[in-house]
């Protein structure tokens, strides 16, 4: 680049939040540019079926939503680099942001670099990813076809990734350290009425127990503290996310667990930098509540830009 | 230009080209693979002086898959003289591909 370039507005994270407030950059005529480290969607793309964004009365895979909603922003003149930011300067005039494929300028940023998957921290988990360890049933549950799995989790994303595991696997054991899943109610009567679903409650996973790949778990009873093993050949970890935020740890205001600080306005403890979708302190994390971040994010840069607050 | 699908025949070819080949190991109903797609096709466009892309889709090309020892997707493997040199599995940016690319070829 020979001379630099000073976008109006740079999006870190192609995810719903930050290609919506793409769309609204655009149509707002401001100079756009959304930077993602791999394709549209974020997490959105690694859900199968999406059943709760109002407009799709049969469902939409998250990845076929993501390329609309990138392809959305584009006609109207977004721009979007594959490019993974290694480096953000937020309090510098204008914003800088370092990224593997070169240096670009903003007047204002979004930042919408979502969450990841949380690891368990067990022995051995990061070495058995992909030989019996697994994030994303979604994407590697073809895998175990006929085979028994675990699902490690009591939450939404715990209590879909054993559905869908058991219309794969020939047996599906969830594993909870309570005695009652935190998962929403409408999950419930589906997994209790799989026959192929085991439940162990109130129990955690201690070890993996492997050759070349994963042979089974052992598990503790938090209540009585028996141990047992089960043979199995893969586990699914489903508990919870991080957020994407140690690029701007040491700028932005973080909470304990690290999420942006930022309320409905989406505004950050730095002026013309905004937080949208799962990066941002909130109460419900899902497409349709960061599509919503973003429209509002472009609200109020759109005021920032023109000099107001 | 776009990565180029591969069946065993075509695979097979390409391995006797004078450059690399970079083949990713997919399938339609990987999420994660499709998630790669676009990233792929520019790695394939950038480097296309230096290397040939190309996509195996593992569920047509079931044999071939277990001949080179797949057994996650997405994988992508560095192909040098007819010999895998270095493999990745599920990277999880463009620039990780890119880091592979040049980490694999200095081998």
């Amino acid at each position: 680049m020979d001379k630099k370039h000073v976008y109006d507005m740079v999006i870190v994270g192609g995810g719903p939040g930050g290609y919506t407030a793409a769309l609204y950059a655009a149509r707002a005529g401001l100079d756009t540019l959304v930077l993602e480290k791999l394709s549209a969607g974020g997490q959105m793309a690694q859900t199968h079926q999406i059943d709760n964004y109002p407009g799709f009365e049969d469902g939409v895979d998250g990845f076929s939503l993501a390329e609309k909603m990138q392809k959305q922003a584009e006609r109207f003149g977004a721009k979007s680099e594959y490019a993974e930011v290694s480096r953000l300067d937020l309090n510098a005039d204008p914003k800088v942001l370092e990224t593997s494929e070169g240096i670009f300028y903003g007047k204002t940023v979004v930042f919408a670099a979502g969450a990841t998957p949380r690891e368990l921290g067990v022995a051995k988990e990061p070495e058995l990813v992909g030989r019996g360890v697994a994030y994303c049933a979604a994407c590697d549950g073809m895998f175990y076809k006929g085979k028994t799995v675990v699902v490690v989790g009591g939450g939404n994303s715990a209590a879909a990734d054993a559905l869908l595991l058991s219309r794969i696997a020939k047996k599906v054991i969830l594993v909870h350290r309570r005695d009652t899943l935190r998962a929403t109610k409408i999950y419930h009567q589906p997994l209790m009425s799989r026959e192929n679903i085991e439940f162990r409650w109130n129990s955690t996973m201690t070890e993996l127990l492997h050759d070349d790949k994963l042979t089974g778990v052992r598990l503790k009873n938090v209540l009585t503290g028996e141990e047992s093993t089960i043979e199995c050949d893969g586990v699914f970890i489903s508990v919870g996310r991080k957020p994407a935020t140690d690029l701007v740890k040491g700028q932005l205001e973080l909470d304990r667990s690290g999420y942006v600080v930022a309320d409905e306005t989406t505004k950050t403890t730095i002026p013309g930098v905004y937080a949208v979708g799962d990066v941002r302190t909130k109460l419900l994390r899902q497409v349709v509540t960061a599509t919503a971040d973003g429209a509002v994010a472009i609200h109020m840069a759109e005021e920032y830009l023109a000099g107001g607050a | 230009m776009a990565a180029i699908n591969m069946d065993r025949v075509q695979f097979e070819k390409s391995l006797k080209e004078a450059k690399p080949v970079l083949v990713d190991f997919w399938a339609p109903w990987c999420g994660y693979c499709r998630r790669i797609g676009p990233a792929y096709d520019k790695i394939a466009e950038e480097y296309a002086d230096i290397l040939i892309a190309g996509k195996v889709d593992i569920d047509e090309n079931p044999q071939l898959a277990k001949a080179e020892e797949i057994e996650v997707i997405p994988t992508l493997v560095l192909y040098r003289n007819g010999k895998a040199i270095d493999s990745i599995v599920a990277p999880d940016s463009k620039a990780m591909i890119d880091r592979f690319i040049k980490a694999a070829l200095e081998k």
